[in-house]
């Protein structure tokens, strides 16, 4: 993500202060900010830059080829804090485009303070979009009092990515191919240091350091392995704090090669081959692709606790909140997301698991290779928890990297590290929702 | 002498009156109302992107004023001030920012003197000097954050690189809670000295030579001509540079920003960043505007101190 400027803070803060004082008076005027806009274009904001951008247009030009009279003008805005922050801006503003992508993990941001409005699955479903087609967990989590606020277009989880040669000749491999399963954390770490020692190389890698997401879900992933009590939902944190250190003593103990890596350290040790593993958002999948070839191997997260869980997100279409809405122009653009979902196909060449399941099952789909490999992430993930502060590009998962970075880095212990995790999100949670 | 004042007599005094009442209305608009036309569009523009701003910020920190429009129009009275005194994360922030303040404003003065002096005292290729210490002033932050990131990265970092070859173990530059504030404070000093090198510069060139004159008439070496000459001399620089340097450090935000977005566990993050969280991140407008008010105070009362101690010197 690139940096903000002081200067464009301050910008900022003129808008943000505009929009709050004139959200009001601007209530009134859907009707003028559509006639400004072109009649016959629906406006949609993305987030995607780089291959998943080039992608995404190419779908969005193919799906304008599909459908005769459907014209799409789509804005590419840079990800994280600032896409969230307009995207919420010109929603209270009521100047909002027609359609946005949107992290599912936001909705209990957005949903609840209507910033969004629902959508109609008639209306999905007579342009052969039906909701039973789409990954139940994700499903569930797209509704706001029983109303579908989001359509998920995939699932982007944390995974694992190997080199397929190396992790052969230490004995992690199956006969077909997969990562042998690991009986307990003890059980992956001898396995992890067989691997070491075999291969003369780095054990397993990860890129946590001064990142605003990855220690977040590797810890998230781990723990919810556990089955052990993270509830938020009061005015203090419910939280197992000894399995919390545990897990955190675990993450620094698997990673141990990786104390002080830094996302594109991590990618480089895999993709230069000094490492034969690596811990990683399957949105990397292109580059591990481009250099390792056919020995690129993928799976979900190994169960190392009990239970099968991998954290994860889900880029979301979503209809941000217009106080009079052009029935033309909504039935337009639920013909375009109904289009773009069922092209989950194409979509998975990038490495994201598509959320129309008929795309994941297709035979297709299954010569897609790592990514049929890693499929099974989408039956285990989980989510952020469901509160308005926590979701992709928070202020909360930067809170909860930034604690658990000394501990990864042996600078501090996991019990400390747990703690102010813990602290943190007590601070958050006695913050009034803004929304 | 009524027969004197003629038709066309009285026609040119006329005219003459009107004259002189014509050039007194453009000196009035001289010294006035071009004036004010002339600068007029800086006023709207201070007005309506300055003044108008602040009002609205000042208003909106007694409400509960939410970037999602929501929650707008309720007054809360104190209650975000009240919060902001109260919370951990305000003072902590400030901490890390007064922190930062120090460790930049004194070699920011210190460093900038002693490049400026060794310049101007003789060195051969002025220019190059010159150009040397200022050009990392005009880089952008985002080169500079560029630069930095790869010299501190602890496993392929050249720092790290360097240490390694007289056998210590590298550090954790922008990732360990010890240093980590001192490595964006080194950074800055990098960035940014280049410009109280040439304040300084310039005020070195405008000490009269004839004090160095008498001064050395009366015997004094080049130590005496320094203590005695130099210093006294930029003091009132000394002054401003220090005021401004205190001013900006605490504004710092950028390359924080950029470097270890307030990392590692917090020990960097500047208030601002904590202000820009509250209200760009969690959409909280009215409490980020109270946090951002009492730092405003804060500013100006250090200001206004240090304003005070440097003209009482001056006395």
């Amino acid at each position: 993500m690139s940096g903000l400027s002081r200067r464009g803070l301050l910008r900022g803060a003129v808008y943000g202060a505009g929009a709050a004082v004139s959200a009001s008076a601007l209530s009134g005027c859907g009707s003028i900010a559509g006639s400004v806009r072109s009649a016959d274009e629906i406006e949609y904001w993305t987030l995607f830059t780089g291959p998943d951008g080039e992608l995404m247009k190419t779908m969005t030009r193919n799906v304008e080829k599909r459908v005769p009279g459907l014209k799409v003008r789509t804005t590419v805005l840079d990800w994280g804090p600032p896409y969230y922050t307009k995207l919420a801006m010109a929603s209270a503003g009521g100047r909002s485009p027609d359609v946005a992508i949107m992290h599912l993990t936001r909705l209990a941001g957005y949903a609840p303070g209507g910033l969004l409005d629902p959508w109609d699955l008639d209306l999905l479903a007579e342009f052969g979009l039906k909701q039973e087609d789409l990954n139940k967990t994700l499903v569930k989590r797209s509704l706001y009092q029983g109303d579908p606020y989001a359509i998920p277009l995939d699932t982007h989880p944390f995974v694992v990515f190997f080199d397929r040669d190396v992790m052969d000749k230490a004995g992690l491999l199956t006969g077909d191919g997969r990562l042998v399963p690991f009986e307990s954390p003890k059980h992956a770490l001898e396995l992890l240091d067989k691997l070491r020692k075999d291969g003369g190389k780095l054990g397993p890698v990860f890129g946590h350091a001064n990142d605003a997401a990855m220690g977040w879900r590797m810890f998230w992933t781990l723990f919810s392995q556990t089955g052990a009590t993270f509830d938020l939902t009061g005015k203090r944190a419910e939280i197992d704090e000894d399995t919390a250190v545990e897990v955190v003593r675990f993450m620094a103990d698997l990673t141990r090669d990786s104390r002080t890596m830094d996302v594109q350290t991590a990618i480089a040790a895999f993709a230069n081959g000094r490492s034969p593993m690596i811990f990683s958002g399957e949105w990397d999948m292109a580059t591990y692709k481009s250099t390792l070839k056919d020995k690129l191997g993928g799976s979900p997260i190994p169960t190392f606790y009990d239970r099968p869980a991998g954290a994860s997100d889900s880029h979301a279409l979503v209809l941000p909140h217009q106080d009079n809405p052009d029935p033309e122009r909504r039935r337009r653009a639920h013909r375009f997301v109904a289009e773009l979902v069922k092209s989950g196909l194409t979509w998975a060449t990038a490495g994201h698991i598509p959320a129309y399941t008929p795309a994941v099952s297709s035979p297709q789909y299954a010569k897609l290779r790592p990514q049929s490999e890693y499929a099974g992430a989408a039956k285990q993930l989980v989510l952020d928890p469901p509160v308005w502060f926590a979701g992709s590009g928070s202020d909360f998962q930067t809170r909860m990297c930034q604690a658990l970075d000394p501990a990864l880095g042996g600078s501090s212990s996991a019990r400390s590290a747990v703690r102010t995790m813990v602290s943190q999100i007590n601070t958050l949670l006695a913050q009034p929702n803004p929304a | 002498m009524a027969s004197v004042s003629t038709p066309a007599r009285r026609a040119a005094a006329g005219s003459r009156r009107a004259g002189f009442r014509r050039a007194a209305a453009t000196d009035r608009l001289r010294s006035g109302g071009a004036g004010w036309l002339f600068a007029t569009p800086f006023l709207v523009f201070f007005t309506l992107f300055l003044i108008v701003p602040i009002g609205i910020g000042l208003w909106m920190s007694f409400t509960n004023a939410s970037l999602t429009g929501h929650g707008d129009s309720t007054l809360v009275g104190l209650d975000n001030y009240t919060e902001a005194f109260g919370d951990s994360q305000v003072w902590q922030t400030l901490g890390n920012t007064v922190w930062f303040t120090v460790l930049t404003t004194v070699p920011l003065v210190l460093v900038a003197l002693a490049m400026a002096l060794l310049v101007y005292t003789g060195m051969p290729g002025q220019w190059l000097w010159r150009l040397a210490f200022f050009a990392s002033h005009l880089l952008p932050v985002a080169v500079v954050y560029q630069i930095w990131s790869m010299l501190f990265q602890p496993d392929r970092g050249m720092l790290n690189g360097l240490l390694k070859i007289f056998g210590i173990d590298g550090i954790g530059w922008l990732t360990d809670e010890k240093y980590a504030m001192w490595s964006i404070a080194l950074v800055t000093l990098w960035w940014t000295v280049g410009f109280n090198f040439l304040l300084y510069l310039a005020a070195l060139q405008a000490i009269p030579d004839h004090l160095y004159e008498a001064a050395a008439l009366d015997g004094a070496g080049a130590w005496r001509r320094l203590w005695s000459v130099t210093l006294p001399q930029l003091r009132r620089t000394t002054g401003l540079i220090a005021v401004l340097q205190v001013m900006a450090s605490l504004k710092v935000f950028d390359q924080i920003y950029l470097l270890t977005k307030g990392g590692p566990n917090g020990a960097t993050r500047p208030i601002l960043e904590y202000i820009y969280d509250t209200g760009f991140t969690n959409y909280r407008l009215g409490y980020a505007s109270a946090v951002s008010y009492v730092f405003f105070g804060l500013i100006i009362i250090l200001s206004i101190a240090q304003l005070k101690i440097f003209s009482r010197r001056e006395d």
